[in-house]
């Protein structure tokens, strides 16, 4: 273990400080793709730096040696990090990996409620369902296999007609560009690296900006979309007395109706560059480390045929 | 369809359903034209509501020389809503996250209603008729 296998978790605590930053700062699409790019690769490269070490570790424990056939000695000999270090990697990692696991399962039950769900409402002959009901203003996508945009006329009639096509807009653009696997995606890496929890709430802070950008365009005016997301986000807030829903998932609604007010984020090469090179630089690192868990392990194998 | 341009696929259809659904009475294509705006042709409307009929998403009647279009029971009435109130269970009990994908607005805060609040009034007086 080198000081290379520092490369991914030194990436995971710059996610953890600057991911929100860097969500915000580059165009939506932009910064949904990239991020859950490197969140997933930071993840994986994480994980493999742990299980590395907690190889290591186990691997030096006399026994396993016996039975594996190495020398314990000569692996400790060769082995930077303390034995104490590689044990509590391998617990940490076991335990991440759990939740990973725990997490991707839930990832395939939610997947098939909301495909079983999507079947349910087959029955209307368009991917638009509407809701019968005047009271209460909801508005969401359902991703399963295929997806469905439910509205309540409750939330239609808040809204004027231009408006009402932004909303709608704003919901095919979820499905259209399956947005429901960024999130899915993102979501297993925060599990399995809880310093990328920033990093999912930026992904999906962006992926709703992202939708948003896509309804502005279709319609062809940002102020109309603000406008659009404020009047639904009312309509909400006036009928929540009665209609108290669990406390979401935040929406943002806010802050997206600033940044539409805002002119369009600017493409910023340099951060998505770095993004890339940071990426890159992980993946890189967690290989590197492999091998060397490799070699290790090898050469400790040779100096145990060696003393026979 | 020229008027229609800017729309993906199904985009006007969507529009139109919604715009029945909003209205508390049987629309001709006139009126669904006329609520849409946007510089949407007649013909446009008119061939997107006998699309939307021939799928069996809307209702229609003769009045005088006109349809009136409407959403059938199936899509707004009893059947559907027992499904999607389902949904809305499994959906309210936190049992999906990301399955059922982001509502458009969740709840906002005081200060972000002030803010919603003050923008729409500055934006549009025009809309409150």
């Amino acid at each position: 273990m080198t000081i290379i296998a520092g490369a991914p978790f030194a990436a995971s605590i710059l996610l953890c400080l600057f991911g929100r930053y860097l969500g915000q700062r580059l165009p939506p699409a932009t910064a949904a793709r990239l991020l859950t790019a490197l969140a997933v690769t930071v993840a994986a490269a994480t994980g493999l730096v742990l299980t590395s070490a907690g190889v290591l570790a186990l691997a030096q424990v006399p026994r396993i040696a016996a039975d594996g056939h190495w020398s314990a000695r000569s692996l400790h000999a060769s082995d930077h990090l303390p034995i104490d270090a590689g044990a509590v990697a391998g617990v940490l990692v076991a335990g991440l990996l759990a939740a990973t696991v725990l997490k991707a399962g839930q990832a395939v039950l939610d997947v098939a409620r909301a495909t079983i769900a999507c079947r349910r409402l087959a029955l209307s002959t368009s991917d638009l369902v509407i809701l019968d009901d005047d009271a209460c203003p909801r508005a969401y996508t359902i991703a399963g296999l295929r997806g469905r945009v439910v509205v309540s006329t409750a939330m239609l009639r808040a809204l004027a007609a231009d408006e009402r096509r932004v909303l709608l807009a704003h919901e095919a653009a979820h499905l259209r560009h399956r947005h429901h696997a960024y999130l899915h995606l993102v979501a297993l890496a925060a599990a399995a690296n809880p310093l990328l929890h920033p990093v999912a709430q930026a992904v999906n802070l962006a992926v709703e900006r992202w939708a948003d950008e896509i309804a502005a365009k279709q319609v062809g005016d940002r102020q109309l979309t603000a406008r659009g997301l404020a009047r639904a986000g009312l309509a909400r807030a006036t009928a929540r007395p009665q209609y108290q829903l669990l406390p979401a998932a935040d929406t943002y609604v806010a802050d997206r109706v600033r940044s539409l007010l805002a002119p369009p984020a600017r493409r910023r090469p340099l951060i998505a560059a770095a993004l890339v090179a940071v990426t890159g630089s992980c993946l890189i690192a967690a290989a590197i480390t492999v091998t060397q868990t490799r070699t290790q392990i090898e050469a400790a194998e040779t100096v145990y045929l060696h003393s026979r | 369809m020229a008027r229609a341009a800017g729309r993906p696929r199904g985009a006007l259809e969507r529009e139109v359903l919604a715009s029945l659904a909003a209205a508390d009475r049987p629309l001709s294509a006139a009126d669904v034209q006329a609520d849409l705006g946007d510089g949407l042709a007649y013909t446009t409307v008119m061939t997107t509501l006998s699309r939307l009929y021939a799928k069996h998403a809307v209702d229609r009647v003769q009045s005088g020389r006109a349809f009136m279009y409407s959403l059938p029971d199936g899509q707004h009435g009893a059947r559907s809503n027992i499904a999607a109130h389902r949904m809305l269970q499994l959906l309210d009990t936190g049992g999906d996250r990301a399955g059922v994908l982001a509502r458009f607005v969740a709840d906002l805060s005081p200060q972000d209603e002030q803010l919603l609040t003050e923008l729409l009034s500055r934006d549009s007086p025009q809309e409150e008729q």
